[in-house]
C-alpha cells in the first residue's frame, strides 16, 4: 500500500531542546489517524514538519514521496492543513477567503467549498471574525478540503469547540472523507471522541512515537490481564508490558500480546483505547518535556 | 497572490492615500502663495537679474520673515518615510506571525518564497509610487525657497530628489526585517525606527560633508571674502586663529567693535567650508546608493529569515 506520509528518524530541536526525535512512522493513504500525546509531546512539531513548515534538524519526512520542503510545489497542492486555533484572516469575508483559496490553490474546488458553507449555514458576507469558533472551525477546514488535497493534517482540530461544535466538525470531516477517500491525520487529546471516526492511531509521547497502527488491531492485541500477585517477568519474557499495577493481593497488568495467552492464573481482559493510550502516554510519564512550543490550556486526559 | 496582498494591505493604502491628500492640501494652498508672493513682490525678478542688490537683500528677508516658520514646518515631513517603514513595513511579515495566519497561507499552494516576493513586490512599489508623488509635491513646494537658498543644505537635501525615494524604500525595508526578526509588531516598530535613525543620521552628519573633499576658503579679517552662489552647500564657516584652530564661536564685551572683538579672540583669517552647487547629483546618487545598498541588504536578511528560519 502506498504512503501518505513517511517520516524516517524525524527530528526537531529547538536550541537544547529536541522536539521531536528519532520519529519514524508510515501512514498508509485513505486512513484516517488520530495523533494522540501530551501538550509538548511533539504533536505540533510532527505535523509543521509535514507540512513543510519546519525544516527537520535531522531525518526526513516525506509526503506521497515528496519532501514539503525540497518539493514544495508539488506537496503543497497535495496537503490540506487546519493550524491550532484554525487562524483566519479575521478581517476577510468568508466569500473573501474562499476567493483567497481559489486565487492560491490550482485543485480549489469553488462548488463544495460554497455547498458546505451553504450546508453549514454560513454566511458569505460575514466577516471571519465575526463568526462563532465553532464556524470558524469549520470555514478553516473547508477551506483545506476544497484545495481538493490527497493528505488533511488537523492540528487540535477540537480543541477549542464545545461538543455539539465538535460533532458538526468530524461529520463535515467524515463527509468529505467518504466523498474522496482523503487520508487524514488529526492530532487531539480526546480519545473518545476519535474512536468513532479514525481508525488508525498514533501514540506519541517524549517526542518519540510509542505506538502506531491500525486501532482494531490494537484493540485485539491489547488485553488487560488480572491476576495473583506476583512477578511479572513470566509474562515479560512472551508478550510486551505496558503497564503494571500490584496491590497486596492482586497484579494488574497492561500487555501488548504477542501471541495467545494461555495462563490461566490471568483473567484476560478487554482494554479500551483510552486505557491503552493512557498506557502509553504514563510509560513515559518522568520524561515528559515541557514545551513553550504548544498553546497552554489544553489538559491531558489522565 | 495579488488580489490577497491588495486585500490584504487595501486599508493600510487607502489610509496612505488620506494622509497623501491631506498633506497635499496643505502643499497646494500654502505652495501657492509662496509662488505668487515671490513673483509678485519681485523677488524672483530682482533674483535673476541682480542676487546682490539692496533692494534684492530687502525683498529677500521680507519672505524669509513671511514664510520662514512655514518652511521649517516642512521638516516634519522627513518622518514620513519612516513613517510609511514602521507602519506600513513592520507589520507585513509581524503582524501574519502574531495572528498566526501565516500557518493559513504558507500551506496554500504556493510557496513562502512567492508569497514574500509578491506581497514585498507589491508593497514597495505601491509605497515608492506614494514616495514619488510626495516628492513631486515638496520639490514644487520648496521651489520658492530653491531659488533663495538652494536645494544643497540639510534641510532640503532630502527632499529634492531619489534620496527621498531611497530612504522610503528603506525605512520600508527595514521594517519588513524587523518585523521578521522580531515577529512582534510594537517591538518591530521601534526596532524599525531605531535602525533607521542609526544609518541615516551617520549618513546625513558624518559621511555626506565628505562625499567629495569640501572646498575651504580663508581670507583675511576685514577683507570681503569669496562670492558664493545661494545653491552651494555651505558646511561651515567661521574664524581661525594663529595655531590654525578653527572656531564659529566670538566672546565679545559690549563696547567692543567687532575687529577688537576678532583680535580678543585671535582670530587671524575667516574662513568658509562648502560644497559646490554642480556637485548636487552626485551627492544625491551617492546617498540614494548607501540607502539602495541597504535597503538590498535588509531585503536580502528577509527572505533568508522567512525562508529558513520563520516557522
Amino acid at each position: 500500500m502506498s504512503q501518505a506520509l513517511e517520516a524516517n528518524k524525524l527530528s526537531k530541536r529547538y536550541g537544547r531542546t529536541w522536539a521531536l526525535q528519532d520519529c519514524t512512522l508510515a501512514l498508509p493513504a485513505g486512513r484516517v489517524a488520530a495523533l494522540v500525546g501530551p501538550n509538548g509531546a511533539g504533536k505540533t512539531t510532527l505535523l509543521h514538519l509535514a507540512v513543510g513548515l519546519l525544516e527537520p534538524t535531522a531525518g526526513d519526512v516525506q509526503v506521497f514521496g515528496c519532501s514539503p520542503r525540497q518539493q514544495p510545489n508539488e506537496a503543497l497542492p497535495r496537503l490540506g492543513f487546519v493550524a491550532q486555533d484554525h487562524p483566519l484572516y479575521k478581517g476577510f469575508k468568508v466569500e473573501e477567503l474562499l476567493t483567497l483559496g481559489r486565487k492560491l490553490n490550482p485543485r480549489w474546488d469553488d462548488a463544495l467549498a460554497r455547498a458546505r458553507m451553504q450546508k453549514l449555514g454560513i454566511p458569505l458576507d460575514r466577516r471571519a471574525g465575526r463568526l462563532s469558533g465553532g464556524q470558524q472551525a469549520q470555514v478553516a477546514l473547508v477551506l483545506a478540503l476544497a484545495k481538493r488535497p490527497d493528505l488533511l493534517l488537523l492540528d487540535e482540530p477540537l480543541a477549542s469547540l464545545d461538543p455539539l461544535a465538535r460533532r458538526e466538525f468530524l461529520r463535515t470531516l467524515m463527509d468529505a472523507v467518504a466523498e474522496t477517500g482523503l487520508t487524514v491525520l488529526l492530532s487531539s487529546h480526546i480519545i473518545s471522541d476519535l474512536e468513532r471516526v479514525c481508525d488508525y492511531l498514533i501514540v506519541l509521547s517524549a517526542s518519540h512515537v510509542q505506538l502506531a497502527g491500525d486501532i482494531q488491531k490494537i484493540g485485539q492485541t491489547h488485553k488487560r490481564l488480572i491476576g495473583p500477585r506476583q512477578d511479572v517477568a513470566a509474562v515479560a519474557s512472551v508478550h510486551t508490558v505496558i503497564e503494571a499495577s500490584h496491590t497486596e493481593r492482586q497484579t494488574t497488568l497492561l500487555v501488548r500480546a504477542n501471541g495467545p495467552i494461555f495462563d490461566p492464573a490471568w483473567e484476560v481482559q478487554e482494554v479500551s483505547l483510552e486505557d491503552i493510550v493512557l498506557a502509553y502516554l504514563g510509560q513515559q510519564t518522568t520524561e515528559w518535556l515541557p514545551s513553550a512550543r504548544e498553546q497552554p490550556g489544553i489538559e491531558v486526559v489522565k | 497572490m495579488t488580489w490577497v496582498v491588495w486585500r490584504q494591505h487595501r486599508s493600510e493604502g487607502l489610509i496612505t492615500l488620506g494622509v497623501l491628500a491631506v498633506i497635499a492640501v496643505f502643499l497646494l494652498i500654502t505652495g501657492l502663495n509662496m509662488a505668487n508672493s515671490i513673483q509678485q513682490s519681485g523677488l524672483s525678478d530682482c533674483l535673476a537679474h541682480a542676487p546682490g542688490s539692496s533692494a534684492c537683500g530687502a525683498l529677500r528677508q521680507a519672505f524669509e520673515n513671511q514664510y520662514g516658520f512655514l518652511l521649517s514646518l516642512g521638516a516634519f515631513l522627513l518622518a514620513l518615510p519612516v513613517l510609511l517603514g514602521a507602519l506600513v513595513g513592520a507589520p507585513l511579515v509581524a503582524r501574519e506571525v502574531e495572528q498566526r495566519t501565516h500557518l493559513l497561507a504558507w500551506t496554500q499552494s504556493i510557496t513562502r518564497a512567492r508569497w514574500l516576493s509578491v506581497k514585498l513586490a507589491l508593497v514597495l512599489s505601491a509605497g515608492l509610487v506614494a514616495a514619488g508623488v510626495m516628492l513631486a509635491l515638496l520639490i514644487w513646494w520648496y521651489a520658492p525657497s530653491a531659488q533663495l537658498n538652494g536645494s544643497f543644505s540639510n534641510s532640503r537635501f532630502d527632499t529634492s530628489g531619489p534620496v527621498w525615494l531611497a530612504a522610503a524604500l528603506l525605512a520600508l525595508a527595514l521594517g519588513v526585517f524587523a518585523g521578521t526578526l522580531t515577529r512582534r509588531v510594537v517591538f518591530a516598530i521601534f526596532l524599525t525606527v531605531a535602525l533607521f535613525v542609526a544609518i541615516r543620521a551617520p549618513v546625513e552628519l558624518l559621511l555626506r560633508p565628505n562625499f567629495e573633499p569640501s572646498i575651504t576658503v580663508t581670507w583675511p579679517i576685514g577683507q570681503s571674502g569669496p562670492t558664493l552662489s545661494s545653491q552651494d552647500w555651505r558646511v561651515a564657516a567661521g574664524f581661525i586663529d594663529a595655531q590654525g584652530n578653527t572656531t564659529n564661536k566670538l566672546q565679545c564685551s559690549g563696547n567692543q567693535t567687532l575687529n577688537q572683538c576678532l583680535q580678543a579672540n585671535g582670530a587671524q583669517a575667516n574662513y568658509i567650508t562648502y560644497q559646490p552647487a554642480d556637485r548636487f547629483w552626485t551627492f544625491q546618487w551617492i546617498e540614494t546608493g548607501i540607502y539602495l545598498a541597504f535597503s538590498l541588504l535588509a531585503l536580502g536578511a528577509t527572505v533568508w529569515l522567512v525562508r529558513r528560519r520563520l516557522n
